[in-house]
This record gives C-alpha cells, sequence and structure tokens, in this order.
C-alpha cells in the first residue's frame, strides 16, 4: 500500500499496524482531532511510512460478525495532513481500505464496513469511495468493498 | 462559497466520529442496514461472489506469508481446497482442467502426498487466469505458502527430527 506525496508526486510505500500502548504517549488530541486515548480498549491501527514511528493516521473498529460487518468509530489523519496544505495524499483511503481487507478476509462475499453518516461528509464519501447510504449508516459491501481494495492495495 | 464553506470542504478527511451514542442508535442502525444488504446480498451475480471469495483466500494467503502459523494444520493443502471448491463444484474438474489424476489430487489436498513441481507450475497458471478480474495475485504466492510451510513445519517438529540428526553433526575447527 502506498501514499502520495502531493508536492512531489512521489509514491511512498507504507504498513498499518496495530496501535501500541506506548503510541498512547504521541498522540494527541491537537495533531489528531480526537481524544484516542478513549479508544485504548478498541482495536486501533496506524498508518505510517515504511520503516518509520511517525503516525500519519488512525482508525478505531469494531468487528460486528453478527452482522458481518466492521465498523469504523474513529478516523483521522494527522493535522498537516489534512486540509488544502496536506503534505501526504490517500492515508484515509488506505486506513479504510484495511478494515475493507480485513472484512473480506473474515466475511467474504458477505463483507461490509460502515461509518456513521453525518451530513457534512456523507456526500464525500459516497462520492471519493463509492459508498451507499441506508438510513444514517454509509456502507460498502460487494462489489464495491473489492473495488477498494484493488484501488489501494498494490502489495 | 463563503470562506467557513470551503474550508470545511478542504477538510472532510481530517476525521470521523463514527461512534454510536447509544445502544439504541445502534440497534436501530443495524437493523435498517442489515435489511439493505439483505436485498443487496440476494442480487450479487455468481461472479461476484466468486470474485468475493477468491479476493478472501489471497488475502488469507497474503497475511499467511507475513505472519506465518507454527501449527500442525497443513495450510497449502486448506488454501488449495478452498480455491478448487470456490470455483468448481466437482474437483475432479479441476483435476481435468490441469490434466492431473483425480486420485493424486485427492492425495495432495489431503495431505497423503507432496505436489509435485509440475502441479504447483499448474496451480501457478491457472490461478493467474482465476484472479485477473480480482487483483493482482502474486504468481509466486503458491510457491511461498508451500515452502513457508515446510519451514514452519521443520522449526516446529524439532524436538521429533532434532536428536536423531544431531548426533550426525559436529563442528571439529570449534572446542
Amino acid at each position: 500500500m502506498t501514499i502520495v506525496e502531493v508536492q512531489s508526486g512521489k509514491v511512498i510505500p507504507i504498513e498499518i499496524l496495530l496501535l501500541e500502548n506506548d503510541d498512547y504517549k504521541s498522540i494527541s488530541e491537537s495533531r489528531y482531532y480526537f481524544d484516542w486515548k478513549k479508544e485504548k480498549k478498541q482495536e486501533v491501527y496506524k498508518l505510517v511510512i515504511n520503516g518509520q514511528t511517525d503516525i500519519l493516521g488512525l482508525i478505531s473498529i469494531e468487528r460486528i460478525p453478527s452482522e458481518w460487518r466492521i465498523h469504523i468509530r474513529l478516523l483521522t489523519v494527522s493535522k498537516e495532513n489534512s486540509g488544502k496544505g496536506k503534505i501526504f495524499e490517500n492515508i484515509v483511503g488506505n486506513l479504510m481500505t484495511h478494515v475493507a481487507k480485513l472484512a473480506v478476509m473474515e466475511f467474504a462475499e458477505m463483507a461490509c464496513i460502515s461509518l456513521k453518516s453525518k451530513s457534512a461528509i456523507e456526500q464525500h464519501y459516497i462520492k471519493k469511495y463509492n459508498m451507499s447510504i441506508t438510513g444514517m449508516t454509509l456502507s460498502l459491501e460487494v462489489p464495491e468493498i473489492l473495488n477498494l481494495i484493488k484501488q489501494y492495495d498494490h502489495d | 462559497m463563503t470562506k467557513k464553506k470551503k474550508i470545511i470542504i478542504d477538510n472532510l478527511e481530517y476525521g470521523v466520529d463514527s461512534r454510536y451514542a447509544t445502544a439504541k442508535e445502534k440497534d436501530h442502525d443495524s437493523i435498517a442496514l442489515m435489511k439493505a444488504r439483505l436485498e443487496k446480498m440476494n442480487n450479487l451475480s455468481a461472479e461476484q461472489i466468486l470474485q468475493a471469495k477468491l479476493m478472501q483466500l489471497k488475502l488469507k494467503m497474503e497475511s499467511y506469508l507475513k505472519e506465518p502459523v507454527y501449527d500442525n494444520q497443513n495450510h497449502f493443502a486448506e488454501f488449495l481446497k478452498t480455491y478448487i471448491d470456490s470455483i468448481y463444484s466437482k474437483r475432479s474438474e479441476f483435476a481435468k482442467d490441469i490434466n492431473v489424476t483425480p486420485v493424486f489430487l485427492s492425495k495432495v489436498i489431503n495431505s497423503h502426498r507432496e505436489p509435485k513441481e509440475e502441479f504447483i507450475l499448474k496451480l501457478m497458471i491457472h490461478s493467474e487466469k482465476a484472479f485477473k478480474k480480482v487483483g493482482k495475485f502474486h504468481n509466486t504466492t503458491w510457491y511461498q505458502v508451500y515452502y513457508q510451510e515446510k519451514i514452519c513445519d521443520t522449526i516446529s517438529n524439532q524436538s521429533k527430527w532434532r536428536p536423531k540428526i544431531e548426533k550426525h553433526v559436529k563442528l571439529s575447527h570449534f572446542k
């Protein structure tokens, strides 16, 4: 999986790893927008450039096997990677793809990832990631979930 | 467009707080979502289901290669079984397609005999075709799984082979 340096267009390999307890020391609300310490009991992943330790993005999930679904609880990029002047592109896409891969690995054709819909982000996630909306939930299933994996997974 | 609105659009991907406030809210959304999903699932084509199953297999094989499992299971045979059963309704059809006897295939699947190199080469070519629509499937994957398993077996079964082999190994240059 890779991200792109906006200014140079350089493609950089990344890895997505389980967040470790020690990582919480370096995750401040000012750089990662939310109080991630509240997610300590959850399954949280970090996105880092291969061989580096600086965290560029975070995602917290809840597996719901009875519904063949993984719900994204919290998702963020580091402050310098959001907005117009962001350094790297595709952090969110890669984090979502990682969760999509976990869902397909576990549930195959029944796999689904979901997000709670909010009017501000709704259209963006529908347009960019091809998510569907049902009531208050944005979701991605087969076949769209497979397309997301094909788009972002270059391993 | 106001400056404030533009900043919001530029910042759409800073993050999402998608946590449910209450269990009631979660249940309510789950029911509605499941209803819509079941309808969508019922309309999936056989081709889409096959692609999902093959993607699942590809991801599981990649995961096994990334984090090998040291157990007594035959992962190569298990992956092979899943591969064949995802595509064919009868294993004998696969045997015919790669020009091996059903008996030989059955022995490989049930770990009663080792796959020959030619068998893995045929499997490699067959997979190239099968995974074409699914995504990049490295043609070394079956080989890697096969040898990864050999390594894991050797390491996890040291107590069985080491005492016998060790007797025949010395390093006479060192005291």
